[in-house]
């Protein structure tokens, strides 16, 4: 784990309200880990690692200020990381995500063989080489004509994990969880995640946790 | 006497078991104030358990910890002075941490009691609230531990800190920590968040209740807690009169800042 000063290289607009944010530096990361990024916000907050054209980059949502920060105005951003575990899995995998997972996409294509199913809200604003879904219709559609997989890996929106959940029961399904972060290192004890074993902390037990593990009362 | 160079601790939650120091030049770093341990191992609460908004950060954590008996066992290895937070649901409860903690008590610097931990039931905050039962919970402390560096840690709901550092003082303890979060709600969309409110809103609060233990009791160590984002923040606390600058939620901000108010602690208390 490194103190981070990150220059912003530059941003692509995905959808409506998703960028995917380019680095100058090279971090050394595996693919799952991430960082814990500065905005004018009091709480750093939490930003998958991945790659895109080459270069480090995250996906962001701008949901509130400090995410519209970071796409908008930053210029160099304080952070630490990388943090959490990386994942790898042999095999063939599919992906499951929403854009805002574009770039650790890229980074699990990089070291696994997988295929990905991207699914949003709003329509694509740039070409994407992997299958897309746009709306909860064609979303469903498409999760259930997919093939095959030794494994699953989901990484979205609580709704899009209970579906993917229901839909792919009895097979091998990972999730990469959200859950409210003010450390990333393990010290606040703010990231608890109820499992089968007792309480984790997605920041450092996770953030990718076998679906089976985890509680989904 | 405690001495810590610098006058800077991490404080008690933030600090968690010591993880920040891997982000920092331990030279500027007095101390950690580490994770309340209770009794018993606590889950802590359901999440959302942190929000933050402009001025404040709000948490309801639950006092999660492994437990004292399992603290004891493993106790943490630090490469600058640690200082022990003890928590309890009652009475009994906070008597029978103190024991369990005796066996390793020469490991550490200070013992603070939270005396006002917003997030639980029974005890931290309500214990204060019954003023005979805590002054006998002071002494009995007192009594169990008699070579510790005891510090009480107190807020400003339930008793008066002026009151509170009064209790303190006759019952022999050392020090006290100004102040602990206030009891606040937040909204998270449409999820209520009843919790301990810290950062920025809280320094005018800490201000005045280290101001007026100060004015009373020059002599009684303290510890200021509240909403220490910079230098400045740093010096106006000791203007009122702190022996060591407290930093929490501040570190969830940007860690780098311990070391620039760090800097400024050695250069001023020399
Ligand atoms: C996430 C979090 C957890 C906390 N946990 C504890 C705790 O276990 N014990 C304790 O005495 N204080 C705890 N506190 C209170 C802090 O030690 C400190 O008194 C308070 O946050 C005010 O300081 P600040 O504004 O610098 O954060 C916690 C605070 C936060 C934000
Ligand atoms: S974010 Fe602090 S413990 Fe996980």
């Amino acid at each position: 784990m490194e103190r981070l000063l990150l220059t912003k290289k530059k941003t692509i607009r995905v959808n409506e309200d998703t960028w995917i944010v380019l680095f100058e530096e090279r971090i050394d990361f595996s693919p799952g880990q991430f960082v814990m990024l500065e905005t004018p916000k009091l709480v750093r907050k939490p930003f998958v690692l991945g790659y895109w054209e080459d270069h480090t980059a995250i996906s962001v949502q701008v949901k509130g200020k400090g995410t519209k920060w970071i796409v908008e105005e930053a210029e160099k951003i304080k952070g630490h990381g990388p943090l959490g575990n990386g994942f790898e899995k042999p095999g063939k995998g599919l992906l499951i995500i929403s854009p805002t997972c574009l770039t650790m996409a890229e980074a699990l294509r990089k070291k696994m063989n997988v295929d990905v199913l991207v699914g949003s809200r709003t329509p694509f604003q740039i070409p994407l080489e992997h299958e897309t879904a746009v709306g909860d219709e064609e979303f469903l559609r498409k999760l259930s004509s997919t093939g095959e997989y030794d494994w699953y890996l989901v990484s979205g929106s609580r709704g899009m994990e209970k579906v993917c959940w229901e839909h792919l029961r009895g097979k091998e399904v990972y999730f990469s969880l959200e859950e409210y972060m003010g450390c990333g290192i393990g010290a606040c004890k703010s990231c608890a995640v109820f499992t089968k074993e007792g309480v984790k902390h997605v920041c450092t037990d996770g953030p990718i946790f076998r679906g089976d593990e985890l509680c989904w009362s | 006497m405690l001495e810590l160079k610098p006058p800077l601790v991490l404080l008690s939650g933030p600090a968690g078991f010591g993880e920040y120091l891997k982000l920092m030049d331990h030279r500027y770093v007095g101390g950690v104030l580490l994770k309340t341990v209770t009794l018993h191992p606590k889950e802590g609460n359901p999440t959302p358990r942190m929000a933050d908004s402009d001025f404040y950060v709000i948490n309801r954590i639950g006092l999660e910890n492994p437990g004292i008996h399992a603290f004891v066992e493993n106790v943490p290895e630090l490469p600058v002075p640690m200082i022990a937070s003890l928590g309890g649901d009652s009475f009994e409860e906070y008597l029978e941490v103190a024991r369990v903690f005796k066996k390793v008590a020469d490991r550490f610097h200070a013992v603070e009691f939270n005396f006002s931990c917003p997030n639980v039931k029974e005890g931290g905050l309500s214990i204060v609230k019954n003023a005979e039962e805590w002054k006998k919970l002071l002494n009995t402390l007192r009594k169990e531990l008699p070579d510790s560096f005891l510090i009480a840690k107190v807020g400003v709901e339930g008793i008066f800190v002026e009151d509170a550092a009064e209790f303190v003082m006759k019952t022999g303890w050392d020090g006290i920590t100004l102040v602990n979060t206030v009891r606040g709600l937040h909204f998270e969309k449409d999820t209520m968040i009843l919790g301990g409110l810290s950062g920025p809103v809280l320094k005018p609060i800490a201000l005045r209740a280290v101001y007026e233990v100060k004015k009373r009791f020059p002599e009684l160590f303290v510890i200021a807690s509240g909403g220490v984002y910079s230098v400045k923040d740093a010096e106006e606390f000791l203007k009122v009169g702190a022996d060591v600058i407290g930093v929490g939620s501040a570190l969830f901000k940007d860690p780098g800042v311990v070391e620039e108010i760090g800097k400024y602690l050695l250069e001023v208390k020399r």
